[in-house]
């Protein structure tokens, strides 16, 4: 279950995006409310995962003393739980507000305009239509500085109190009854998450005529669509992938290895992307590699030196801890059998280091798969990612460039999830636990 | 359960089996009085912490049954059968104050923050810890956040007192002070009390009757 409701946050944001879309229809029309239910959505996950690994450690003989001091059930809940999961609920809201933030596909394709604009859309708008770099400059600056206060805000709310380290067996629930709610909230989860992504695929199976294989028949054409070949959309997406992972995996494992030498100021340096919107770190690429020497906007290197930034954070967050867990000692012992500085190193930790840079490279590539805010602002006109091509796709009329993007869509799920996928294998093989 | 309830008979255990699946025992019988400690002693593994958590109503039992002042306990959850229940480690709430823990159950039993406060600042003085009532419950010493958390315990004025090896961490001789205060304080409050060790020379110290699982 915790895999399943995960899948919303790794799914790009133009397919969930037109998920939502297709699976509403005209029911609720584009606006704030299918703007907020898709952001829901994608974010699920990070509640989950944040609150959820504080609240499977808290010790339950907390909550069993709260009860013999004669609390019910739900005011165990309110007195004893909620205060103790403070921190991560904290923080996952934290994380959440900069996330929806800085969010820019959702806006784009189910925001109504003017009534869901956000400080993104002024930021791209500014730099891709208006070439007003002054506007977007400020921008960019109000959105780092909103950003930078949340995250103070989040740390001085969070306290930071000593947790038992006792981990008390939770007792496993039986009976009819929780059994009942339980199956009946995994029912409802379920379908929640796989809603979206069933609509994505029935949109690109069929027609208002009925079931139909078409769509899929008519990818190869460059006419269907006018503003493209969908195919050499998905060519060149999967190259920018495949740079923007060999980018990260070398800059990522580098600051991995520094990160496990306690260089905290690496560390913190490594994780400043993770607050800076993908529209703003594209801005800031640009304005770096336009000029003189450095001009690499003819080159195609800005997008995957933007997702390689994008992904340095989470690369560095999965490579440190597998590398920390590799007992140092192994390294000395090398050196003590005559083993050279760099020989000794890579026996104590080549094998992990190298299976974490897979890792890393896979992770990578997947985020550059879907991104779409800085591949908007930096993708030339007649050379869109596919992310780009289903927004453009998104906002011509008719039955078929809408199909062609439920297309794109379920091809860039599978990409995404097989990528993902690949990453667990290599992850949860035994050298890494 | 009322906790204003006075204490009768006390606690009778009948052909009590415990377990999570498998029994971890044969059917056990016992029953402890007002002011009686009545001491479980056992190898590690052997049950006696689930034997606990089966009174305090936290597992069910596998079969037999849980009587205090002979009304049968099955059914009845943990919050409405007045057992208090000591863990090992203290256990202290760590966002509320001191005398905010200790008043936990007069608050929640719908008393006012007042009230709570004052009858937990009085049993904060007995537990002879008025002076450090300010601190944080992470600055306590073991034994201070055990004596707490006994005090936490007592406010409710449980039926039964159930004391899952409190102290253990703690040593020895603030471990043995301790246990005193609680025999001192059971004895003279005719609290029925079952205390689980596995040192036998506690057990003697401590118990008007012993079962050995």
């Amino acid at each position: 279950m915790l895999a399943l409701v995960t899948v919303p946050f790794v799914l790009p944001t133009v397919v969930v995006a037109l998920g939502f879309r297709s699976l509403f229809g005209n029911a609720i029309p584009n606006g704030l409310l299918l703007v907020v239910l898709a952001h829901a959505y994608i974010n699920i996950a990070v509640v989950i995962r944040l609150v959820g690994a504080q609240w499977s450690t808290l010790d339950q003989r907390m909550e069993v003393t709260a009860s013999t001091l004669g609390a019910s059930p739900l005011r165990v809940f309110v007195s004893v739980t909620l205060p103790a999961l403070r921190n991560s609920i904290v923080l996952a809201a934290s994380v959440v507000f900069i996330f929806c933030f800085s969010s820019l596909g959702i806006v784009v394709v189910l925001g109504d305009g003017s009534g869901t604009r956000t400080l993104e859309q002024v930021l791209l708008r500014s730099t891709s239509v208006l070439l007003d770099f002054p506007t977007a400059l400020a921008a960019a600056l109000l959105q780092l500085t909103i950003v930078s206060l949340v995250f103070v805000i989040s740390a001085r709310i969070s306290r930071n109190e000593p947790r038992a380290k006792v981990v008390f067996e939770r007792v496993v629930v039986r009976g009819a009854k929780p059994t009942f709610i339980v199956a009946l909230t995994c029912l409802v989860a379920t379908i929640f998450v796989l809603g979206p992504a069933a609509s994505i695929f029935w949109a690109s199976i069929s027609s208002t005529s009925g079931p139909t294989l078409q769509w899929w028949v008519d990818l190869v054409s460059v006419e269907n669509t006018r503003i493209g070949s969908p195919l050499a959309a998905l060519g060149r997406s999967l190259g920018l992938a495949s740079v923007t992972a060999v980018i990260a995996a070398i800059l990522g494992g580098a600051i991995a290895i520094a990160v496990m030498s306690k260089k905290a100021i690496i560390s913190t340096l490594a994780i400043i992307p993770l607050g800076v919107s993908a529209v703003t770190l594209g801005l800031g690429i640009l304005l770096a590699f336009s000029r003189g020497t450095f001009d690499l906007r003819a080159t195609g290197a800005l997008i995957p030196i933007t997702h390689a930034l994008i992904a340095i954070p989470i690369v560095v967050a999965v490579a440190t801890p597998s590398l920390r867990n590799v007992d140092p000692r192994q390294y000395f012992v090398a050196l003590s059998l005559g083993a050279a500085p760099l020989r000794a190193w890579w026996t104590a930790f080549g094998a992990v280091f190298s299976g974490v840079m897979a890792a890393a490279g896979g992770l990578a590539a997947a985020v550059s798969l879907g991104e779409f805010g800085a591949a908007t602002l930096l993708s030339r006109a007649d050379s869109p990612t596919v992310p780009v091509q289903i927004e453009r796709l998104l906002s011509k009329p008719g039955e078929s460039a809408f199909a062609t993007a439920g297309v794109l869509s379920v091809i860039l799920i599978v990409l995404t999830m097989s990528l993902l996928l690949i990453v667990d294998r290599i992850a949860s093989r035994k050298v890494f636990t | 359960m009322s906790n204003s309830d006075p204490i009768k008979t006390g606690l009778r255990v009948h052909n009590l089996v415990i377990g999570y699946q498998q029994p971890l025992t044969s059917a056990l019988n016992f029953s402890v009085g007002p002011g009686e400690i009545l001491v479980i002693v056992g190898q590690s593994g052997c049950g006696k912490s689930t034997l606990l958590s089966t009174l305090a109503g936290v597992i069910q039992p596998l079969d037999g049954g849980i009587f205090l002042d002979e009304q049968n306990l099955s059914g009845v959850p943990i919050h409405k059968r007045s057992i208090g229940l000591v863990f090992q480690d203290p256990l202290l709430f760590p966002h509320l104050s001191l005398i905010d823990n200790i008043g936990y159950s007069l608050r929640v039993s719908g008393q006012s923050k007042d009230a709570s406060r004052a009858r937990a600042t009085e049993l904060l003085e007995w537990v002879g810890l008025s002076e450090i009532a300010g601190q944080k419950t992470w600055q306590l010493s073991g034994g201070q956040a055990g004596r707490v958390a006994l005090a936490r315990a007592i406010a409710a004025q449980p039926a039964v007192l159930l004391l899952d090896e409190p102290y253990s961490a703690l040593d020895s001789p603030t471990r043995l002070r301790l246990l005193a205060d609680v025999k001192d304080l059971v004895t003279r409050e005719g609290i029925p009390t079952i205390h689980v060790t596995h040192d036998h020379s506690e057990a003697e110290m401590l118990a008007t009757s012993i079962v050995t699982l």
